[in-house]
């Protein structure tokens, strides 16, 4: 719980100084959209941090995020295929590629770097393969479906604020992975393998399999993204949807206090971290107008936010 | 439109080939297996894109090749239009491109560069390392792709089209004066909010010449200023003048989701936000859904620039004021028309400004039907 201290005191400092700056910060509207696009890029963090949890990368998830994004109003919109069979495919396919990396990096031990590098390369080109590169959306049609990402749920005896759909999702993926990893001996092998496989696969945990399970979550979360992102922008372009959304998730993952090297990380941390981004750029819209030095304010912030909570660890250990 | 060089069954097969590639008891052979299923990846796509009738080779894998090859081989002149990026706006240019190659007997390409600057440079070497008679470009940098440019005047017919690379020893440029357009969107903002008001602009990028330009020429018009492509304001700051605040531009870098946030951005930060201008095609829908969602629309009037399906049908119903929309089919069809005449040797088609101008077009709601058909003819849409 300690880890995410740090990261937590970060993203209250920047909303209070967001809220001191902007009237608007503040707003019910505001608060909507920063929920809406923390639960859809919390969504595929979490995925991340399963696999980040075990030591492993997954570089694949903004292509999963497109294939997904492309592939579901490309069906149901150019093939006129039923929503159940369109979303069963979307099911299957995520969490296809997901034991198609298990495989290959259980397997045939090949590195999870170059498994889900090539698979960011592999999946973006099929997607651009299948649609042509034509844009794909859904119009003004499947208004039904889009409320899994644009529908609203009013809060009782509140008005003029009500929670956007896709935080129900997240909540959902949350707390079930919260369970798994936390409360179930799953989560625990999990966890252990990340710390030392080695001595993991020694104490009888089969590492092979829950490896596997960890690249399936990713997948299938990236793949869950990647729907309740288009159905929430309307239109996804083969080329660029999605693009680097994988570094936003792996950053999210890392700020919330998954380590790179394995064997931690906890879910709330995680959701920090996708919010804290989120509100970062919504900060520099709101008060400022150098809308084009945003990566390098995200980049300032963060890092200032990493190293002080590090110099706040070392003198605590002093002390 | 044909199929593209890479079908999907084909890309299908590879993670097939590399599961099925288990490693085998020797360590040396499992080591290679891997590889050896790569290869074989690497074969069958190399097979699979061979295009369809064999007639010259197509676009590279990395590349959208979506126009194909058209005609069927002999001594036929070969010539390029390179795009600036993948977009429904290069479709209708390719539908063109490749309209004006079947009239005038010669065999079309339409390539679009998937990762910026770069990619378009690797695309315009590699045409002229293939050999060809003439190229298309619509320039993503203008300025700093004067050398590229001049490259490859130096060894076939260049033109640049949408988008102008003044500095160059490009034959011509076809297109429309991206300043003039501008200044047509800023009168149907003036249109939309007579008695003054606020605005916000929204554009993908800001580093092409045709953005700034038709950008300036936005500002120009709202504020009255008097013509001169020459003017220049900031993308940070407010601009203030005849009754209407430019609150600022925001730029997206082509991420739909980061466009739709800075519409919805602008929303909370300007609660009583007046006009909302989006000048890349898929701005103004990434609006309207902005606008929706904060139950806006109607309330915010929204100027638009091309014609996205969504921002036809927006004119349609009332929530988009009008749009601005260029002839991307007239820029693929003069290209090839000139390049071949350019590539037969004959330079009289070159005027003396070095320009043929494609003139915009203001699209309200008293046009958008008529205009809507005669687009849905021309690309062959439903």
């Amino acid at each position: 719980m300690r880890k995410i201290l740090g990261i937590s005191a970060l993203l209250l400092v920047v909303c209070v100084v967001t809220a001191a700056l902007s009237n608007s910060f503040l707003s019910a509207y505001n608060l909507e959209n920063l929920i809406r696009r923390t639960a859809l890029f919390g969504i595929i963090s979490i995925g991340v941090a399963f696999v980040i949890v075990t030591g492993g990368i997954d570089l694949s998830v903004g292509s999963v995020v497109c294939l997904v994004g492309c592939g579901v109003p490309w069906l149901l919109t150019t093939h006129g295929w039923p929503v159940p069979l369109a979303l069963m495919m979307a099911v299957v396919a995520s969490v296809g590629i997901g034991l198609f990396h298990g495989l290959l990096i259980t397997r045939l031990r090949l590195p999870p770097f170059v498994v889900t590098l090539c698979g960011l390369l592999l999946y973006r080109g099929i997607t651009r393969g299948f649609t042509r590169d034509q844009t794909v959306g859904f119009g003004a049609e499947f208004k039904g479906l889009r409320l899994l990402s644009t529908g609203e749920i009013p809060i009782p005896f509140v008005s003029g604020f009500s929670i956007p759909a896709p935080w129900i999702f997240l909540l959902g993926v949350a707390i079930a992975s919260a369970v798994f990893l936390n409360r179930t001996v799953y989560g625990r092998h999990l966890l252990a393998l990340g710390s030392n496989e080695q001595a993991a696969r020694f104490s009888g945990i089969n590492t092979g399999r829950m490896t596997m399970l960890a690249y399936v979550i990713s997948s299938s979360l990236a793949g869950l993204g990647g729907l309740l992102f288009v159905l929430d922008v309307n239109s996804a372009q083969p080329v660029d949807f999605g693009n680097f959304y994988e570094l936003y998730a792996i950053a999210a993952a890392v700020l919330g206090g998954c380590s790179l090297r394995g064997g931690e990380g906890t879910i709330v941390g995680v959701i920090v971290g996708a919010a804290l981004m989120q509100v970062l750029r919504n900060m520099i819209t709101l008060v400022t107008t150098h809308n084009n030095i945003e990566f390098a304010i995200i980049g300032a912030v963060i890092l200032s936010g990493v190293v002080a909570d590090e110099l706040v660890r070392r003198r605590l250990r002093r002390a | 439109m044909e199929r593209s060089n890479l079908s999907p069954n084909c890309m299908n097969a590879i993670p097939l080939l590399a599961a099925t590639a288990r490693p085998q008891k020797s360590s040396r052979l499992s080591r290679l297996a891997p590889w050896a299923a790569g290869l074989l990846a690497v074969l069958m796509i190399a097979g699979c894109s061979k295009p369809p009738e064999g007639g010259g080779s197509g676009g590279s894998a990395g590349t959208g090749a979506a126009g194909g090859t058209t005609g069927s081989g002999g001594a036929k002149k070969k010539v390029a239009f390179v795009s600036n990026g993948v977009a429904s706006f290069w479709t209708i240019a390719a539908a063109g491109v490749k309209a004006a190659g079947e009239a005038v007997g010669v065999q079309t390409e339409t390539l679009m560069p998937v990762e910026g600057i770069s990619d378009q440079k690797r695309i315009i070497e590699d045409l002229l390392t293939r050999g060809i008679d003439g190229i298309a470009v619509s320039p993503i940098d203008a300025a700093n792709q004067v050398e590229l440019l001049n490259q490859a005047a130096k060894r076939t017919a260049v033109v640049t089209a949408d988008s102008d690379a003044p500095g160059s020893n490009r034959a011509l440029y076809i297109g429309m004066d991206n300043y003039s357009a501008g200044r047509m969107c800023g009168d149907l903002v003036r249109e939309a909010m007579p008695k003054g008001g606020t605005v916000m602009l929204f554009i993908g990028r800001m580093e092409q010449d045709n953005a700034k330009r038709r950008r300036q020429g936005v500002i120009d018009a709202i504020l009255g200023r008097p013509a001169n492509p020459g003017n220049y304001d900031p993308p940070s700051g407010v601009i203030e003048g005849n009754g209407y605040k430019i609150l600022g531009t925001l730029t997206d870098q082509f991420d739909r989701a980061k466009g739709k946030a800075n519409a919805e951005d602008s929303l909370a930060k300007y609660p009583d936000l007046g006009c909302m201008v989006g000048l890349f095609a898929y701005n103004p829908p990434l609006m309207l859904e902005a606008l929706a969602q904060a139950n806006k629309l109607g309330k915010v009037k929204v100027v638009a620039f091309d014609e996205d399906d969504a921002t036809l049908a927006g004119i349609q119903k009332g929530t988009v004021h009008g749009t601005v929309v260029q002839n991307p089919y007239m820029y693929g069809y003069k290209s090839v028309e000139v390049l071949a005449e350019l590539a037969k040797g004959n330079k009289s088609v070159i005027p003396a400004n070095q320009f043929i101008d494609i003139p915009a077009r203001q699209i309200r709601k008293a046009e958008v039907d008529a205009f809507w058909a005669d687009l849905k003819a021309k690309t062959g849409a439903k």
